[in-house]
């Protein structure tokens, strides 16, 4: 039975890196409609965890360059606590979640978040984020573009680094 | 059986051989660095489960913790309790003595650095931003990092996990913290130290110019010193600083001005002599002070003070992640220029000058999303242009498509962006090998490795862009060959939408995507960072009916039915409203 087992809520923010020029745009440039380039982030335990460039980054909810998400999903209740969670991140962050891990295409924000969602709540985040580089590969335009997109790294500015606790 | 327990896929555990009662199903444990495919009995509990899983990672039992769904299996639960079925995932984390430690300074650090941003709203005499509120004994404090060091040794704030050491990126944090918290920084606006602070001229002037990069900047431009001196201006800034309303009128107002400054003869030179002479360096000033922050210059950071009408503009449109039009000096120059034309005549010598290109207006394509995050990342990483453009595959890209246009235009046709518009085709064919002559220069690589130029050339588009919506039938005149000169692989097809307005006059339906486009990028930049999109066309048109309305027009229903019909476009909606109104 559940004997009051502390629960955390697990939020998703979802940010549109294009603030809706895709929306608009997209028609035009790719050929499909795509309604956002995503850009996603799980809120727990009162803070905000994103994978970008440097690595998995935290701040506090809303609190990147890229001011208050679109569009926020509940995932659910974790039972899994902060000190876990946090052990759980240092060993992502060392290895699979490394900043010179970042591919924009393969292994972005959204592919952590994913990861992170399930681990907290058992959940994937919605399909239509994790879609987005095929369907964006999937078009002329994305194939001419994409050596050069697949150098980019995306990296809301306004976290801080977790680096496995060799923050400083 | 015990050390075999792990390959032995018939029994489940050492010393408790009831497996043979449940079936074996196999569960994937997975870490965050790697996993592992364990077998079990169905009817296991948790406890046999990590003796399985201690085995197989060598680690103690009571490292593990298994999570599932959310949930944290305990010892005395079973599996199929969970719910766990064949073939599911369950995670792992192996706690370590020293990474539990880790994990609770880091998850600490985390807490503490919000708190930190918070506590800096309560006791700004400590440590806001450090540009605003040194130590307020009256000295002249230099603005630089050793704000910290100040204050009688603070570096272990370093220590309170903001996440570096280096002073440098505190700072930089400390002014992140504060723009995306807007609450945070009108409490230290709020502050009457910081008021106290900001209301003494002679105290802001001295914080200006301790800044080394100042002085130099002051020494190359004498002007810039005048503006230092002139109180009622400092004042002005200030207030602009305080108010981020205020800020956003005065950044419209500027871009008008500014645009009245275009049709002027001469007009144009003069504005782009005063870009390069000034713009340029006072921007790399302040860029190499804060980084790669384009909002450095926000919370009343005596910077802003330095350079009232510069970069007072830079400030309350935290919005990177739109065009970053509205951080940037371009803009802001607007301010001084702004006062000086006004004031009747040109001279636009002074100050700063929008730096317009106005070739390069409306490349709508060039700032789409996808580029305008490419553009933002590579002027925050310089490197990343390096390697861009050192990769292997980038320079034999624009090799060959230099030594064969044939290649080039066919890519850049099939593109679905060009397929409706043979027009566009056209243009863009001429400007091929123009075009990709100039990538193979290399003086446009070494502009293209060039943050600061590259940030220079985005600000031109942007103001450009402002232009265009402000006085959109300036733009035929001045869409010469400008083009070429914003190279950048790939974004090709960038600038030829941009090219046809101008020349596709006859042309209205791109006209009015055009003139949408570049609204939303005037309107996503000037809103701050709201929401972009969903702006009634009472917002969207606002320059516009300001426009309208100082000609004359004073039927705001009419001139936004007018606008609204034109899509924003000011002379059609003139002509629609003299059309309806005969006199």
């Amino acid at each position: 039975m559940d004997k009051n087992i502390p629960r955390y809520n697990v939020q998703l923010y979802i940010y549109d890196l294009s603030r809706g020029m895709a929306r608009s745009l997209s028609p035009i440039m790719l050929g499909k409609q795509l309604d956002g380039i995503w850009h996603t982030a799980i809120v727990a335990y009162g803070d905000e965890f994103f994978f970008g460039g440097e690595g998995i980054s935290s701040c506090s909810p809303g609190g990147t360059m890229l001011g208050p998400p679109d569009t926020v999903v509940e995932l659910g209740e974790t039972e899994v606590t902060e000190e876990i969670f946090m052990d759980y991140l240092s060993s992502l962050g060392e290895t699979t979640y490394r900043g010179d891990r970042y591919r924009l295409f393969e292994h972005n924000c959204n592919t952590f978040t994913n990861e992170v969602a399930q681990f907290l709540t058992g959940r994937s985040i919605p399909s239509y984020i994790t879609d987005l580089p095929s369907e964006v590969l999937s078009t002329p335009f994305g194939q001419i573009l994409r050596p050069i997109l697949d150098s980019i790294h995306i990296s809301p500015p306004g976290g801080n680094i977790i680096n496995g606790g060799r923050n400083i | 059986m015990a050390e075999q327990g792990a390959a032995d896929l018939g029994n489940n555990n050492n010393n408790k051989p009831e497996a043979s009662e449940g079936t074996i199903i196999k569960v994937t444990v997975k870490t965050p660095k790697d996993k592992e495919e364990i077998a079990i009995a169905e009817d296991a509990s948790v406890t046999q489960f990590k003796e399985e899983i201690s085995k197989r990672f060598k680690a103690k039992q009571d490292q593990l913790v298994l999570i599932f769904a959310g949930k944290i299996l305990k010892d005395g639960d079973s599996l199929s309790q969970h719910g766990i079925k064949d073939g599911l995932t369950v995670h792992l984390v192996i706690k370590t003595a020293h990474k539990a430690a880790d994990g609770s300074s880091t998850s600490a650090s985390s807490s503490t650095s919000t708190q930190a941003g918070n506590s800096s709203a309560s006791s700004p005499a400590a440590n806001p931003a450090p540009t605003t509120v040194p130590t307020g004994s009256g000295q002249a404090p230099t603005q630089t990092p050793n704000i910290m060091s100040g204050f009688g040794d603070l570096a272990s704030l370093a220590g309170l996990g903001m996440g570096s050491a280096n002073f440098m990126e505190l700072q930089q944090q400390m002014q992140r913290q504060l723009m995306s918290n807007p609450e945070m920084l009108s409490q230290i606006m709020e502050n009457p130290l910081v008021q106290n602070m900001m209301s003494n001229p002679d105290l802001m002037r001295q914080m200006i110019m301790a800044n080394p990069q100042m002085q130099q900047l002051m020494e190359r431009n004498p002007e810039i010193s005048h503006m230092l001196n002139n109180p009622e201006l400092m004042r002005q800034t200030m207030e602009l600083a305080r108010n981020p309303a205020m800020m956003q009128e005065m950044m419209r107002n500027q871009d008008r001005a500014l645009s009245n400054l275009e049709s002027i003869p001469g007009g144009y030179n003069a504005l782009r002599r005063m870009y390069t002479d000034i713009q340029e360096p006072m921007f790399s000033a302040a860029r190499e002070q804060f980084g790669s922050n384009p909002f450095s210059a926000l919370g009343g950071n005596s910077d802003s003070g330095a350079q009232p009408s510069r970069t007072e503009n830079r400030e309350p449109l935290p919005n990177p992640w739109g065009p970053p039009n509205s951080s940037n000096p371009s803009e802001s120059g607007g301010g001084t220029t702004g006062s000086t034309s006004t004031s009747g005549t040109t001279n636009p010598s002074v100050s700063n000058p929008l730096g317009v290109n106005p070739a390069s207006l409306g490349n709508g394509m060039f700032n789409s999303p996808g580029m305008q995050s490419l553009l933002q990342q590579i002027s925050e990483n310089p490197q990343l242009m390096q390697n861009m453009l050192s990769a292997p595959y980038m320079r034999s890209m624009m090799q060959s498509l230099a030594q064969n246009p044939e290649l080039a235009s066919q890519v850049m046709m099939n593109n679905p962006l060009f397929s409706g518009n043979p027009q566009l085709q056209e243009q863009f064919r001429s400007q091929l090998p123009i075009f990709l002559q100039q990538m193979q220069n290399p003086e446009a690589l070494s502009v293209m490795t060039n943050p600061r130029a590259m940030q220079a050339l985005m600000q031109i588009q942007q103001g450009l862009q402002t232009l265009q919506t402000e006085a959109p039938g300036l733009m035929p005149s001045l869409m010469t060959g400008g083009i070429p000169g914003v190279p950048t692989g790939g974004a090709v097809p960038a600038e030829n939408p941009a090219s046809s307005p101008s020349s596709a006059a006859t042309n209205p339906a791109q006209q009015q995507l055009m003139q949408q486009m570049l609204q939303m990028f005037a309107g996503g930049g000037g809103s701050g960072g709201g929401n972009g999109t969903s702006q009634t066309p009472e917002v969207r048109f606002q320059t516009q009916l300001d426009q309208l309305n100082a000609m004359g027009f004073i039927n705001r229903e009419a001139n936004l039915q007018a606008l609204i019909a034109t899509g924003g476009d000011i002379n059609a909606a003139i002509e629609r409203l003299l059309g309806s109104q005969p006199s």
